[in-house]
């Protein structure tokens, strides 16, 4: 048994992705936790930003989403989607992009829509939103989501935001910037997303390679794989007194 | 009355069945619920909306039965849930959706602001939301760019009829302040042929502070005094959303049918006004 929940090493994982010079645009819910916790310990000088217009909040109140103004708390600057979206991002300032993802491909193309079930009826969900255009203009993106056999797939459901590869090919071929989704970080594992596929890099502590591949139906490659630097006792306080006290998101 | 002050039930009432409407609200902030109340009160039908993101004001729309078409990019109610009745008309085929990127739709809107021709931008490349809007949407093109020849989106202008935006104060030529992140709202309001605003405080012309003005006057058709105009969302630095009334909405909407009729009769068709509609949620005596 470890100290942390899953859900607590997947949220440390994907913070230590976040290096200290970057600029970053942030998805709803764990990728927000993961951002502000990079910027409590290693990465104090990354510069995050939300789609509607809000620039360096630092909150750590627990919020209701994004349109939540306690999520604003501590921003330096307030303006709207152009900036965000259109001047920071589509003019190539923004170096990392963090999405959650109802499912990914192997080349980490993102479902963020709808889901179809086995009766094959429809789920919607949110939809895009901001994810496509981050997904398609940041320099890199990472995807935080559980580790669940529904959510790795060969074909997604709906592709609202395209991946490393786009139709197989290159992306600039494509007509889009940047390396599309470059790692997934889950609560079993961080998996590198190469041209070749998935590539497994760690598995967090307690958790077996053989598990991981099992929980991932599509192709994994897995030689190399480590294990994830475990939390530090600081990184677990920040998360459970500060950024999450209700465990809304990392239970 | 002086300026551009108006009562928001003539404003309303100017809109014609089959307009293209675009709302300000966000998810749970700033949603221009008493617009969508007095739009389904005076029973408009076959409303085309445009709101990049949207919230409880949307749901209401579609859920009043004044919806033929939505344009968007996202909806929900945050941690509340999706939108129930959006999702359901949507799926039942009474509501037809084009779905954009935040960008791709606020691009649209700005190149009807700018009279521009198109815009083109490299957000919905190689995804799927672009190979539908490719299938359906008249404003949508996959073109080249004619200096690299690279694969570009070209986005027609999107020009609504009329704009509905939530503001914290207006004066009475119109000079409107936003407090907190703007979004897509300056975009929607200088997009669209009639601007309304609907302003939490309305001041005399000339008083408001220029550094501190959102929406230059000129742009705006009719200013609305409308106290609590988001409820039961949030209005940043004035009211926080109630969450007891959300999941009252959830708990009918999601239900559909006879359970949400019974929330409109409550809320929307047995009130006269937003006054009667916050007095009858216990807001205000």
């Amino acid at each position: 048994m470890t100290r942390w929940s899953p859900a607590e090493m997947m949220v440390v994982a994907a913070s230590r992705e976040i290096a200290d010079d970057e600029v970053v645009v942030v998805g709803l819910g764990l990728p927000q936790i993961a951002a502000l916790l990079a910027k409590l310990t290693h990465a104090p000088g990354a510069a995050l930003a939300l789609e509607i217009g809000v620039f360096g909040a630092c909150s750590t109140q627990s919020s209701a989403g994004i349109a939540d103004p306690r999520m604003w708390e501590g921003a330096g600057a307030f303006s709207g989607m152009i900036d965000v979206l259109g001047y920071l991002l589509h003019g190539g300032r923004v170096t990392l992009g963090i999405l959650g993802a109802l499912q990914v491909d192997e080349a980490g193309s993102i479902n963020s829509s709808l889901v179809v079930k086995d009766d094959g009826t429809v789920r919607r969900f949110r939809g895009s939103g901001g994810s496509n255009d981050v997904a398609s203009l940041a320099g890199r993106v990472m995807v935080v989501m559980r580790h669940d056999p529904r959510k790795f797939r060969r074909c997604v459901d709906f592709l609202t935001s395209p991946g490393r590869l786009v139709d197989g090919g290159a992306r600039s071929a494509a007509g889009l910037p940047g390396l599309g989704t470059a790692t997934v970080v889950t609560d079993l594992a961080v998996l590198d997303v190469l041209d070749s596929g998935l590539a497994l890099r760690s598995v967090h502590a307690g958790v077996d390679v053989d598990a991981v591949v099992a929980g991932t139906p599509v192709p994994l490659a897995t030689s190399g794989a480590r294990e994830t630097a475990a939390p530090t006792d600081e990184e677990l306080r920040l998360i459970r007194e500060e950024l999450d006290p209700h465990r809304w998101y990392t239970a | 009355m002086p300026g551009k002050v108006s009562s928001l039930a003539e404003a309303v009432a100017r809109v014609e069945d089959g307009s293209l409407v675009a709302f300000g609200g966000f998810a749970i902030t700033r949603c221009v619920v008493a617009a969508a109340h007095e739009l389904v009160r005076a029973g408009k039908r076959d409303l085309e909306l445009v709101q990049v993101v949207g919230g409880l004001d949307t749901d209401l729309l579609a859920g009043g039965g004044c919806l033929r078409k939505l344009v968007f990019s996202s909806g929900s109610l945050d941690r509340f849930g999706p939108l129930p009745c959006v999702n359901r008309g949507i799926l039942d085929e009474t509501i037809e959706a084009e779905e954009y990127s935040s960008l791709s739709l606020t691009l649209r809107l700005h190149a009807a602001a700018l009279g521009l021709p198109f815009v083109p931008a490299r957000s919905m490349l190689g995804s799927q939301l672009l190979t539908k809007l490719l299938d359906g949407a008249a404003g949508v093109r996959l073109e080249r760019d004619p200096f690299t020849g690279t694969p570009v989106v070209a986005l027609a202008p999107l020009r609504p009829d009329v704009a509905f935006v939530h503001v914290d104060v207006a004066d009475e030529n119109g000079n409107s302040q936003i407090g907190g992140p703007t979004w897509s709202n300056r975009e929607a309001a200088f997009a669209a042929r009639t601007l309304v605003v609907l302003a939490e405080e309305v001041v005399p012309a000339g008083s408001l502070d220029p550094d501190a003005v959102t929406i230059p006057g000129p742009f705006v058709a009719a200013v609305c005094h409308v106290p609590l105009a988001a409820y039961p969302t949030a209005a940043v630095g004035r009211y926080d959303y109630d969450r007891r009334h959300l999941e009252l909405y959830m708990v009918a909407a999601g239900e559909g049918g006879d359970a949400y009729a019974r929330y409109l009769d409550e809320y929307v068709y047995g009130v006269d006004s937003h006054e009667g509609y916050l007095a009858r949620a216990g807001v205000v005596r």
